[in-house]
């Protein structure tokens, strides 16, 4: 379990508070969307979740590890993975292979391990037949497949990842989305920046931030009923959303928080039964 | 995006040879190739190619090797046929004056040769070795140096985040390039104060770039439980007959250079 108590964070010498006060808990196994306007503070908790950034004032445990203690910071680091949102910046490694293989040797592991973990984490990820290849020649989307990988190799209890699948082309990001949530069946803990609400709607809960303060957390039906309060801080509603809420505006009482196209389905169409019986 | 020099898989038995065999030889070859008689070298640089060939490395990518060093390549011959000192000037180049001789033509033609040699000893070695591989065998050959306290695996870091980030730094200049030829910006043709204009520029940015990516990086680094000291190895280095057989063509091929070199005097 992570837990963050009234963590605090301010970024110098700009002056910039990012996190105001954050208390949230992140369960084992969970699938969590962190979502909110540009510069609300995401990038940074997630950033505390791994001790890369440490509070000004609060704590964050992870594990029943605190991340003020530096030397908690290597076995941190093993249990919650970092996708960074650009995979140029993560990859270290010439070849598939060698950067999935950089946390591992990080971790001074045996060779023969090492080998192991290189071929299962690209077993998982669907990219065992690019192992030897050259980072150059992969494209956007293989080269977020490879920064899963590499975070993988180090077999995290919790991965975070921030907007995995910005830039991609649908696709690709389907590829990266059926993985998340192949991870998150094995057990893996996700936390996942996204700016696409119908990607958060497939979560099992959501987490709105808004100026480093947590401005919404509920299951993302919880969080999709409360449509305005979304749109009042500048974010889009999914399209089931958005057609409930207009359904809403014309005087027809519907929930809004349906996030499931087939629930959606079967609950519009017993309602227009019900108005025609 | 293939780059001539930068590794192209295979399986030729100069792929499959342990990397410290292959460094040990270019390095040893290499110095041998400067050291030897003028014709001797001839015979190496042969030697040289045909191993290159035999290593899958096609004419045409020495060829694309030796292109950006062409500018480079040619000024060495002139230098070395224009100015060499000897009585048996053949003609002498109008205007200047410049005596040319058949011995300066040979002297420019041994330099040059032994150049495009260096070269081509050069790419056996990147296209035929993983850099992993070839930064495992650097990170052995330095290993001793331990002992002195000098960081090994921190250089090893090093050289491979190089070896990683040099496309990177090239494709980011592109992109500096056309974002300010999309903008109107001066294009080629606007002479030396305008080339240096674009210059200082396309620096300036890149290098904004480059800081703004080093810190994610090191980031990146550090969430991989990356910290300076020991680390272990994905490669595994192992010396197979073929290897120690190599070693042995090496050593014999070295030793009968340098007895034929002492009868060159």
């Amino acid at each position: 379990m992570i837990i963050l108590e009234d963590v605090s964070f301010r970024y110098e010498p700009e002056g910039i508070d990012a996190l105001r006060g954050v208390s949230l808990t992140i369960h084992e196994g969970e699938h969590i969307a962190l979502v909110g306007p540009n510069g609300c503070g995401k990038t940074t908790l997630i950033r505390h979740l791994n001790a890369l950034l440490l509070p000004a004032s609060g704590t964050v445990n992870v594990d029943g590890l605190d991340t003020r203690d530096r030397n908690h910071h290597a076995r941190i680091r093993s249990l919650v993975g970092m996708v960074f949102q650009n995979p140029d910046n993560q990859i270290v490694g010439m070849t598939v292979e060698e950067d999935v293989a950089f946390g591992p040797e990080n971790l001074r592991l045996p060779t023969a391990e090492i080998q192991r973990r290189v071929a299962e984490a690209l077993a998982r990820t669907g990219i065992a037949d690019l192992a030897g290849r050259n980072i150059e020649n992969l494209s956007g989307g293989e080269k977020r497949l490879v920064a899963i990988a590499g975070v993988l190799a180090m077999r995290p209890r919790y991965i975070a990842l921030d907007e995995p699948t910005a830039f991609l082309d649908p696709e690709a990001a389907d590829r990266i989305g059926t993985l998340i949530a192949k991870l998150h069946a094995e057990g893996v803990g996700i936390i996942h920046i996204t700016h696409n609400m119908a990607e958060a709607a497939l979560t099992q809960r959501i987490v709105v931030l808004h100026e480093g303060r947590i401005y919404l957390d509920g299951k993302p039906s919880e969080v999709f009923e409360k449509a305005q309060a979304l749109q009042t801080i500048g974010l889009r509603l999914p399209p089931l959303t958005a057609l409930m809420v207009r359904l809403r505006e014309s005087g027809i009482a519907v929930r809004c928080g349906i996030c499931n196209p087939e629930e959606a389905a079967e609950y519009l169409i017993a309602l227009i039964r019900r108005k025609g019986d | 995006m293939y780059h001539a020099g930068s590794y192209a898989f295979g399986q030729s038995f100069i792929h499959r040879l342990d990397p410290r065999v292959k460094l040990a030889a270019v390095v040893g070859l290499s110095v041998l190739l400067l050291w030897i008689a003028e014709p001797l070298s001839l015979f190496l640089g042969a030697a040289l190619l045909v191993l290159a060939r035999l290593g899958g490395i096609k004419i045409k990518t020495v060829a694309e090797a030796v292109r950006p060093l062409l500018f480079f390549i040619l000024l060495i011959f002139a230098v070395h046929l224009l100015f060499h000192e000897s009585g048996d000037a053949v003609i002498r180049l109008p205007y200047v004056g410049i005596p040319l001789s058949v011995s300066g033509a040979q002297k420019a033609f041994f330099v040059t040769w032994r150049f495009v040699s260096l070269l081509v000893a050069a790419l056996l070695l990147t296209t035929t070795t993983p850099p992993s591989h070839l930064i495992a065998a650097v990170k052995w050959f330095l290993r001793p140096l331990k002992k002195l306290r000098l960081p090994v695996d921190d250089i090893a870091v090093m050289l491979t985040l190089a070896l990683r980030l040099l496309p990177v730094l090239l494709r980011e200049k592109e992109r500096a390039e056309m974002a300010q030829k999309a903008r109107g910006g001066p294009s080629d043709g606007v002479g030396f104060t305008g080339r240096l204009k674009i210059f200082m520029s396309l620096t300036l940015s890149v290098l904004l770039g480059v800081f703004r990516r080093a810190d994610d990086l090191a980031a990146a680094m550090e969430a991989r439980n990356y910290r300076r000291g020991g680390r272990s190895s994905f490669v595994e280095l192992s010396m197979k007959s073929s290897d120690e057989i190599a070693l042995l063509v090496i050593f014999t091929l070295t030793l009968f250079l340098l007895v034929i070199n002492s009868r060159f005097g």
